[in-house]
């Protein structure tokens, strides 16, 4: 695998899949909008190689008014389609405000989609202001911090959590901070067990 | 009872143990890989 990790950017290239063209078409959106945003969690590792599907693809976006919120709606209805409701106002006020997620998919398909919601916890918040970018020369994206990546999936702690959190560390272990994992992860109530045997 | 609630335990945990050892080898196999090969390898299971 070649990447070049420098700062807070990974200058990474590869063949990319139906999915990876789904999430960069729906980011073009926000980033043509100027919406801060961060994706997070299973995507990250399939991204890096991680051999498994995923239904959706978790995105945190920035708590932005309802004003800019129906601009993007707008947006975004173009070439997607909200799996929850077909109202830019329900979906503003019914649910990322009350801190559920709206889902987007292709028109007429339901996998995969696109799971958004504004930040609702602080690490949550903290992902989104500390996010690093992936370059390549068909795209650039935000995904989290990996070492909160992999201290938010010890915190998740489903086998398929864990897996991921593996996937990452044996990946990036040589340009990541273990200790920066362990005290997030700690914060985060993880037990000691889970920690040594993930980041073994 | 047929099985004993330790021996589903271990059961659980020696096939976590297995996933995680799959993981490490797979790791390890993609970093000497070129990114175009193991990507194209992945699309398989992702692009169907």
């Amino acid at each position: 695998m070649e990447f070049e990790f420098k700062n807070n950017q990974i200058l990474f290239d590869r063949e990319l899949s139906e999915l990876d063209e789904f999430v960069i078409k729906f980011v073009k959106i926000l980033d043509k909008n100027k919406i801060n945003y961060v994706l997070v969690s299973g995507y990250v590792a399939i991204l890096f190689g991680r051999s498994r599907e995923t239904e959706d693809i978790d995105i945190i976006l920035e708590k932005i008014s309802f004003e800019e919120f129906d601009t993007l709606w707008i947006e975004i209805e173009k070439e997607f389609e909200c799996l929850n409701t077909s109202s830019s106002k329900e979906a503003y006020e019914e649910f990322l405000l009350n801190n559920t997620s709206i889902r987007f998919a292709y028109p007429g398909k339901y996998i995969p989609n696109m799971e958004i919601k504004f930040p609702k916890k602080e690490f949550e918040q903290e992902t989104l202001n500390n996010k690093i970018i992936v370059k390549s020369e068909n795209y650039a994206f935000n995904i989290s911090n990996l070492e909160k990546q992999i201290a938010f999936k010890l915190f998740l702690g489903s086998d398929k959590d864990l897996e991921d959190a593996r996937h990452i560390w044996n990946i990036f272990k040589d340009h990541l901070d273990k200790t920066i994992i362990i005290a997030k992860a700690q914060e985060l109530k993880v037990l000691e067990d889970i920690i040594n045997m993930v980041l073994a | 009872m047929k099985y004993s609630k330790e021996e589903l335990e271990e059961y659980k945990s020696q096939n976590f143990k297995e996933r995680l050892k799959f993981i490490d080898d797979y790791t390890t196999w993609l970093k000497k890989t070129p990114n175009k090969e193991w990507s194209k390898q992945q699309n398989k299971i992702l692009s169907h």
